[in-house]
């Protein structure tokens, strides 16, 4: 239920930001929905076993599940070179605002 | 096996082709020629034994073997006689090109033509129908840029020629799809022996209509058939290879090649038969009111494409044979006819009948070789074309269907024959007889230009009196396509039969056309149709464009906002649905609640409100990084230690970057209407509300996964790796790591693109920190002194740790992700330390790292393919010299690719944003230097006199550090 509550509360801010005005409270937003996505890929793998998946430090029968830690590991790169790129383009034009936009 | 060298020496020859443009220039042709040549010989050796003896040589590689597909290719007659006619035609228009053109290179043509000749042989050996298809979609493209490269007026034609042969290829990828589906394999020789066809006719019709649009399209039959003239733009060699012998025939091929499965089926015959007259018989008569010879040509090329369209659709034996001879006699006269229309317009600077006339004085070989393709394709004996259009005429007279169907399809091909006297008489005689009109400084032809269409040519009256010979090729292609032995009997003299009178008639009323229209002239010119085939497309493609315009204008909008708000909505309404429904959900299993989740949950609700709340742009950066660590503190919780880890230096790396481009912007994030405030909350609101609840009800009921749980015990066992997360990166699915590591990079040199292409914003004004002179504060080098000292030291090692982390990845916490941003952090650490911009720039060649990294990854990959698979980890283990034994495993190279891609783009981001500011075109690929347009280090004694507006003696000292 816990981490229910922390991927509501974060979702939450995070399309609150997206829905403001200005590409640096959209990226936020973007940056934070990406912390709630990737913790609900956790949650969907299961939560209940909480020993690291390391052969040797934990048996394989108390040991989380590797794959979605695995999804999770790679999605954090990516979301951190998509933020990097839509960060440069809220340096370049004249401004980040988005709200003139038709 | 023959076949792949067949292919594989065209392959070579089109790798070849640059190499051989540098030393040779136009006369690449010669050796192109030679090549093209050389194969013709070789497929013509193989007719005793494909032609006489029925063999039927095949070769089978596999291609994607997991879903059955090969590179299967197979020469039966009809892909014989193709052959012969890509290679031998082909090589013919290669040795006329080193004369077409002027002195000079001519890469883009002849690497195109050669890449065309190897796609057109693919397309008619292919017995895949995945094979096929790519052919089929290559010929399309090569015709595209063959046509659009021949000019400034080209792009249009060349445009128009691809969407209506790409809408046959689309035809002919869903039938070959289809196909697949139902028979259950890719081999087209499998799928056209299965009984489907003849046990279920609505399947058959489906097939045969997708087969019929996509050769009707290629084969440019009515209404497609304005294409064809259309892209008489091209060049005439490109011309003469592509829309006389090779391409348009490609339409044909796919007809005789489909006719087992189809001949039997009222629609194909109606389809081809009806579709095939009617385009041989407007074809004919445009053909005749031509002023240009090139069009000429090409409504020639249509209607004789129509008769040979229509003879198939018969379906019988004598019509196959006669599409089979008449297909070659076809080939050898128009390419012909192109080529002296190009000879032509060299010599005499006009290829307008208008200022043509009387030139075979001047250039008798000329004359002499047209007059004898024209004779050819007008039907006179003792011709190639005389014997293989009466075959059409007998062929076209055993139409199936009502008993009238026979006699007025041939009557329709007399028709189009008779046009097609009068126009190559219109052809011939107006050019070399009739009155001398424009220029008389007129030359013959140089001879190495004259060599291909006069062997083309003469080969249509050697072949004519030798017809008996063409027995063999006719009766295989018999065989072929209708599974039965049939006697061609080809002769110059049958007796008084059916067909010589038809033969006659045809001669007869041309003669009296030629008479009536003053061979042509009066209808010349003259509209028949109230609109055109290029008007037309235009229309109809301008329509479907403001179509598209229009749809999509319902929707458009350059705010994010209005894009972001639309799938949220349907989300949370979906959300809505589901709960408003209610699902059955098992109980949750396990305990996924602990108590040290709670303070979690609280810091995340804080960083929420704040970042929520904050006008300041960078309080709102800092509470996504609170955020941003407490999802990092979460995935530790989770035991997720790799993925933590990775999250804190991300984390650290975001905010940094994120701070180089804040100080670009203004203080304050922009201002927004309390009501917007409140709906965005709302709708913030219901989206985290149906966030929670579906995470809670949805996830978190069920075991582990059985793939994880197979690679928590077989991971040691399979890899040797340890860290079973790293050997889901790196050894099990190593290909999806690959791609995100592409995806990576590519972030990378997009940064650097779109800063060199608009430039970054310089610091925001309001941002510049104003500190008096006399303040210690104001020198921005003794104020960094520690934190550089510092620096100095850390770097060094924490790239050391970094290297560390990613070699122990495979059996500890760690790995190339984590290693690379630790380094990137490191990177960071000093930039953040150095005085100024322009000291801190890491004067190494980052964008390199990018490449150097996924070629390495991509480089492990191969090296798998010693052991079977791209991307295999090979293992090896290394006794050492003091005992035990040290693992090996390329899935090392693998991590130090990804470490390296990592490092790359940190790098990038870095030092292109953390400019002071630049422009357009200041960013590099390369090593950058310190640009002269940088502002100097900010050391005051430098420069005292800098700022004398500066009443307050103070100075700006640069940006928010």
């Amino acid at each position: 239920m816990t981490l229910a509550i922390t991927i509501g509360v974060l979702t939450f801010g995070a399309v609150f930001l997206m829905l403001q005005r200005g590409l640096v409270r959209i990226i936020l937003g973007f940056v934070m929905l990406g912390h709630s996505v990737n913790l609900m890929l956790m949650s969907a793998g299961g939560i209940f076993r909480r020993a690291q998946p390391l052969i040797g430090y934990n048996p394989a029968d108390v040991a989380s599940d590797p794959l979605p830690q695995a999804f999770v590991l790679t999605a954090i790169v990516i979301t951190f070179s998509i933020t990097v790129y839509m960060l440069t383009l809220a340096a370049t034009g004249r401004d980040d605002d988005t709200g003139g936009a038709p | 096996m023959v076949l792949l060298i067949l292919l594989l020496v065209l392959a070579a020859a089109v790798i070849g082709t640059p190499l051989a443009d540098r030393l040779l220039g136009r006369d690449a042709g010669w050796l192109l020629a030679a090549v093209l040549l050389a194969l013709a010989g070789g497929v013509l050796a193989l007719a005793p034994s494909v032609l006489a003896d029925g063999h039927t040589p095949e070769s089978v590689l596999p291609w994607m073997p997991q879903i059955g597909v090969g590179l299967s290719l197979r020469m039966d007659g009809v892909g014989w006689l193709f052959t012969l006619l890509i290679t031998g035609v082909g090589g013919l228009i290669m040795a006329y090109s080193t004369r077409y053109f002027p002195p000079g290179r001519r890469l883009g043509f002849y690497f195109l033509m050669t890449l065309f000749a190897f796609s057109m042989t693919g397309l008619v050996l292919a017995d895949d129908v995945v094979l096929l298809y790519v052919f089929w979609e290559l010929t399309t493209i090569t015709s595209f840029y063959l046509i659009g490269l021949s000019g400034p007026g080209a792009s249009r034609p060349a445009i128009r020629t691809f969407l209506i042969t790409a809408l046959g290829g689309l035809a002919l990828l869903t039938a070959a799809v289809l196909m697949a589906l139902r028979v259950g394999t890719t081999r087209l020789s499998e799928i056209l022996a299965d009984p489907v066809w003849s046990q279920d006719p609505a399947f058959a019709t489906t097939i045969a209509l997708l087969i019929v649009v996509a050769a009707f399209t290629k084969s440019a039959q009515f209404p497609f058939h304005y294409w064809l003239p259309d892209a008489m733009a091209a060049g005439t060699p490109v011309s003469a290879y592509l829309h006389a012998a090779a391409m348009v025939k490609a339409g044909i091929y796919l007809l005789m090649r489909f006719t087992p499965a189809f001949s039997d089926l009222a629609v194909w015959n109606a389809a081809l038969i009806t579709t095939g007259l009617i385009t041989a018989v407007i074809g004919a008569v445009f053909a005749l009111q031509q002023h240009d010879l090139k069009r000429l040509a090409a409504y020639s090329t249509v209607s004789q494409l129509g008769l040979l369209v229509a003879v198939i659709g018969v379906g019988k034996e004598a019509a196959l044979i006669a599409a089979t001879v008449h297909t070659l006699a076809h080939a050898l006269f128009k390419a012909a006819l192109f080529m002296m229309a190009g000879v032509i317009d060299h010599e005499a600077g006009s290829r307008d009948l208008r200022e043509l006339g009387g030139l075979a004085r001047l250039m008798p070989v000329s004359a002499g070789v047209t007059a004898l393709a024209a004779l050819s394709m007008a039907g006179i004996p003792p011709l190639l074309g005389f014997v293989t259009k009466e075959n059409i005429f007998k062929g076209l007279l055993e139409a199936p269907g009502p008993v009238w169907a026979g006699p007025v399809a041939a009557a329709a091909a007399v028709l189009a024959s008779a046009f097609t006297f009068a126009y190559s008489f219109r052809f011939a005689y107006g050019t070399f007889w009739g009155t001398p009109r424009g220029s008389t400084d007129v030359r013959e032809a140089d001879p190495g230009f004259l060599a291909g269409p006069a062997v083309a040519g003469v080969a249509g009256l050697a072949l004519g009196l030798a017809v008996p010979i063409l027995n063999q090729l006719g009766e295989r292609g018999a065989v072929d396509t209708t599974g039965a032995y049939y006697p061609a009997e080809l002769s110059l003299w049958h007796g008084f039969s059916v067909d010589l009178f038809m033969s006659l008639a045809a001669i007869g009323f041309g003669a009296l056309l030629i008479r009536w229209t003053a061979s042509g002239e009066h209808l010349a010119g003259r509209a028949l149709f109230p609109a055109n085939g290029p008007t037309v497309f235009e229309a109809l493609h301008d329509g479907v464009i403001g179509l598209g315009r229009r749809i999509s204008g319902l929707t458009r909008s350059d705010s994010p906002t209005r894009h972001l708000v639309m799938p949220l909505l349907v989300l949370t309404a979906l959300a809505g649905v589901v709960a408003g429904a209610g699902i059955e959900v098992p109980d949750q299993y396990g305990d996924t609640t602990h108590p040290l989740d709670w303070p979690l949950v609280a810091l995340a609700t804080v960083a929420v409100i704040g970042a929520a709340v904050t006008d300041s742009r960078m309080a709102g950066l800092v509470m996504v990084g609170v955020a941003g660590f407490t999802t990092a503190l979460w995935l530790f919780l989770l035991g997720a230690y790799d993925v933590a880890l990775t999250q804190l230096v991300v984390e650290i790396l975001t905010v940094v970057i994120a701070a180089l481009v804040l100080r670009r912007l203004p203080r304050r994030f922009h201002p927004v209407p309390r009501t917007r405030t409140a709906l965005t909350a709302l709708i913030a609101a219901v989206a985290g509300v149906s966030a929670a609840l579906g995470t809670y009800f949805l996830t978190g009921r069920r075991d582990i996964s059985d793939s994880g749980r197979y690679f928590l015990n077989h991971s040691e066992e399979d890899t040797g790796g340890t860290n079973v997360v790293n050997t889901v990166l790196v050894d099990y699915r190593a290909f999806d790591t690959l791609g995100e590591l592409v995806v990576l990079g590519v972030a990378g040199i997009i940064i650097i693109a779109v800063l060199n292409s608009s430039g970054l914003l310089p610091s925001h004004g309001s941002r510049w920190v104003v500190v008096s002179r006399r303040s210690a504060a104001y020198d921005a080098d003794d104020n960094t002194m520690i934190m550089r000292a510092v620096g100095h030291v850390l770097l060094p090692l924490i790239v050391v740790w970094s290297i560390y982390l990613m070699v122990r990845g495979h059996t500890d916490v760690g790995g190339g992700f984590v290693g690379g941003l630790v380094a990137g952090a490191g990177f960071a650490l000093v930039y953040l330390a150095a005085p100024s911009a322009s000291v801190a720039r890491i004067q190494l060649a980052y964008p390199m790292f990018i490449g150097a990294g996924i070629l390495t990854a991509i480089s492990s990959g191969v090296l798998g393919y010693v052991d079977g698979s791209f991307l295999k980890p090979l293992h090896t283990e290394l006794a050492l010299p003091w005992g035990g034994s040290l693992h090996l495993t390329t899935a090392l190279v693998f991590e130090a690719g990804v470490y390296l891609a990592v490092v790359g783009v940190v790098l990038t981001a870095l030092n292109q944003l953390g400019l002071e500011e630049s422009r357009p075109g200041d960013s590099t690929l390369g090593v950058m230097g310190t640009a002269p347009d940088q502002p100097p280090a900010s050391t005051p004694e430098k420069d005292p006199g800098d700022h004398p507006e500066d009443p307050l003696d103070t100075v700006r000292n640069g940006g928010t550090r």
